[in-house]
């Protein structure tokens, strides 16, 4: 009996995510913890899960272990099955030799027996290091009624934001006449959000094809997508309108998470109708002390909170003692901010320890991001500058 | 470890009915985040045990939902692993077991079935983080035929529910044990209603008695008082009774300590595990004021609470406010609300402007799914 799938998703989890340094100095960026309890690769897995695709494969390059770790058998999300589920695929050494993924068509076209396996009609292809919540089942929908054999999904960006991303120009009915990597004068807004559904066989074509051409980056923005354009093949935008954010950029990655803080948030995770999955914490539920007050912010478990915490993403078993201050944070696992400390504008990455009185960061309105980095130890009475990005101990 | 753990789910020894109504006793919710289950297999696995079976025999549902395939407790295993023990498991037995000596035999072929040298029964009468694994070197160590987990400090335990008092000799053995409902003395040595007694013995007990037998106390362990070496295990780890509704409140509230969540939570290698949903965070209101108080996930706090235990997906509305209480998972509590030494099940509406007060000795319970 042979069994397929109609449609397999390919996640690309080797991003090094250096801008995102130094919350990326030991793990992948998707594994980067986002929004109190979840990690960013969350978003596209549940996208997955709640679109009803339930097999996926997680391309991992870059310093996999702890992503390996989180993501286990898939669990979490539901994809522990027998016939599809989630996989974790690495590169690996075959009789033709070695390799790294070399670009994102390349670690696809290393993977294309894991795709064949499944038979599916339709691929689609994403990253996991956006944080968006996109049903990839109406795509699909959308894709098949065009007959397309690549469908690209494109977010509107404002005008003068255009030249950052791949532009997409298309005609009225949608279909992508031209395609421009970062154009200096953009003719449209469309950006490509880096999430492809392909017809499996021009998939597997182009990516074959690709392989052949030393000249080729494998990449599908810059190679694949152009080849299949020039090729005349039927390529469609398909406008997503919703909220999308690569959060590349420390910035952007702190602003991303200030964006499910709020009465009417932006990003709302508390969302009955799409819910984020993730691998569950046993930490105990979280305790606000008597001197404890808790003001727009989103908290995990486990949290020991008798300080004053505001406008701020509070993930888990933090402990904030008496007297202490955050402002406009976002405070990682397993950090201690003690009596009297005041942390504004920052990230304070997880296992810190901030010690008594000491400042760390400054107003929003008039400094720079401060990053402190994961089990750095702070000692009481010292200061971290507004906008410094501190890697080490400050005792 | 060698031993097959058994855990009673109901409730034989408690009066708790206002919250087990819709529900058996071990998946009574307590904890903001747990249910009483979650400790009994937290403390059975964290002993090293593989093999639980799970006796059951009314309003299991929930239980059964929470539990599932004991997969959080590492108990979804090929060998042993978790098992449901339902009633009508075997022929020739009914569905109402009054004790868990019946409960134990309607469920001998299970036990028949394991190949454990021991067996270590837990009854759901009270909570605690409990080295099991250090219960059971004491019950090898004195060469015990079965042994008692009991305790000095039985908190919470209230007057006129059943108590079951040992008296030791200084090495331990229990010399008489007294059923009763009076008020317990300063000191008294009080059971737990944890057992462990080696497999085979126990098949024994329970299938080759020559009178009828009612009651494991008064029929198992009294008679054997004499002739057998039954032995008290007196445990300094604080054990929380869920006698009844006050005791269930006080219990709650008694988790606001931090020395005492410290001891239930942050043992190094016992955790205490469960099974949750995919809750968000907790979103806090900019004009939230939450002091002392215990808060799961999913929950959206817009109001003030005071030392109160607020379980999973609970909205507190603007301008409530919340006292000494426990509200269970899904409540929605309106504006300006105010609760004061008030239980709150599952899914239960509260209305604007309600008031529900009780006291700390007299609990206003509010029933599962209730709209006030």
């Amino acid at each position: 009996m042979s069994r397929k799938k109609k449609c397999v998703a390919m996640l690309l989890a080797g991003g090094q995510g250096s801008r995102l340094s130094p919350l990326t100095a030991t793990l992948a960026k998707p594994a980067v913890p986002f929004g109190a309890r979840y990690r960013i690769i969350d978003f596209s897995l549940s996208n997955c899960v709640n679109s009803d695709i339930d097999t996926v494969g997680v391309c991992t390059q870059y310093q996999p272990l702890e992503l390996n770790d989180y993501l286990g058998t898939g669990a979490p999300w539901d994809l522990d099955l027998r016939f599809g589920g989630l996989h974790v695929l690495p590169p690996y050494q075959a009789a033709g030799g070695a390799d790294w993924f070399r670009g994102t068509a390349n670690a696809i076209y290393q993977n294309l027996r894991f795709i064949k396996n499944y038979d599916p009609d339709y691929v689609l292809i994403l990253s996991g290091d956006h944080i968006y919540k996109m049903n990839y089942e109406m795509m699909l929908q959308e894709h098949i009624d065009n007959k397309a054999d690549c469908t690209i999904a494109v977010i509107d960006v404002a005008p003068e934001e255009a030249s950052r991303f791949g532009i997409m120009n298309t005609d009225r009915q949608g279909r992508v006449i031209e395609f421009e990597e970062k154009p200096e004068h953009p003719k449209s807004t469309q950006a490509s959000m880096g999430v492809y559904i392909f017809n499996t066989d021009k998939l597997i074509r182009y990516l074959e094809a690709d392989e052949q051409d030393p000249e080729s980056s494998n990449d599908f923005g810059k190679n694949i997508i152009p080849n299949m354009l020039r090729d005349d093949q039927r390529l469609f935008a398909y406008l997503y309108k919703g909220y999308w954010r690569d959060v590349g950029t420390l910035s952007s990655f702190w602003a991303a998470n200030m964006d499910t803080l709020g009465e009417d948030p932006e990003l709302p995770l508390n969302d009955a109708g799409w819910r984020i999955y993730y691998r569950h914490s046993f930490d105990h539920p979280q305790y606000v002390g008597e001197h404890g007050e808790v003001l727009n912010c989103n908290c995990g478990d486990g949290n020991e909170l008798d300080g004053r915490v505001e406008d701020s993403i509070i993930f888990n078993n933090i402990i904030v003692e008496e007297g202490a201050s955050i402002k406009d944070s976002i405070i990682m696992s397993d950090v201690v901010i003690r009596r009297g400390a005041h942390v504004e504008y920052a990230i304070i990455d997880h296992g810190t320890i901030i010690g008594e009185n000491a400042t760390v960061g400054g107003s929003k309105d008039s400094c720079d991001l401060t990053v402190v980095a994961n089990d750095c130890r702070i000692g009481s009475r010292q200061t971290v500058k507004a906008g410094e990005v501190l890697t080490g101990d400050r005792i | 470890m060698n031993a097959v753990g058994l855990i009673f789910a109901d409730n034989y020894e408690v009066e708790i009915n206002e919250l087990t109504e819709t529900r058996t006793m071990a998946a009574l919710p307590f904890g903001a985040r747990y249910r009483v289950v979650d400790y009994l297999l937290s403390n059975i696995t964290n002993a090293g045990i593989h093999d639980v079976g799970i006796i059951t025999n009314s309003r299991y549902e929930s239980l059964m939902d929470h539990v599932s395939s004991g997969i959080e407790w590492d108990l979804e295993r090929k060998n042993g692993g978790l098992h449901f023990l339902p009633p009508f498991s075997y022929h020739g037995r009914g569905d109402r077991y009054e004790h868990i000596l019946e409960a134990m035999q309607a469920n001998v072929s299970f036990l028949r079935n394991c190949d454990e040298e021991y067996v270590i029964a837990c009854s759901s009468t009270c909570v605690g983080n409990i080295d099991l694994a250090a219960m059971m070197d004491y019950h090898i160590k004195t060469d015990a035929y079965i042994t008692v987990l009991c305790t000095r400090n039985p908190r919470n335990k209230q007057v006129g529910i059943p108590t079951t008092e040992y008296l030791m000799d200084p090495t331990g053995r229990i010399q008489n044990i007294e059923i009763n409902r009076k008020p317990i003395l300063q000191g008294a040595v009080v059971g737990a209603n944890i057992y462990i007694v080696r497999r085979t013995d126990l098949l024994d007990l329970l299938e080759n008695s020559e009178r009828e037998m009612t009651s494991w106390r008064r029929d198992v362990l009294i008679p054997h008082l004499k002739d057998r070496k039954i032995m008290g295990y007196v445990t300094g780890e604080t054990l929380l009774y869920l006698d009844n509704v006050v005791a269930y409140l006080q219990s709650s509230l008694d988790l606001l300590d931090p020395n005492l969540r410290d001891e239930l939570f942050h043992q190094e290698n016992r955790p205490i595990i469960t099974r949750v949903g995919d809750s968000a965070p907790a979103w806090y209101g900019p004009r939230s004021n939450v002091r002392n108080s215990l808060i799961a996930a999913g929950t959206i706090i817009e109001g003030e609470v005071r030392n109160s235990v607020i379980f999973r997906g609970v909205h507190i509305k603007k301008g409530s406010v919340i006292e000494n209480s426990v509200v269970m998972r899904n409540a929605t509590i309106g504006e300006h609300v105010h609760l004061n030494y008030a239980i709150l099940d599952k899914n239960v509406i509260i209305n604007d402007k309600r008031m529900l007060s009780g006291y700390i000795t007299h609990p206003f319970v509010v029933k599962y799914g209730a709209v006030i």
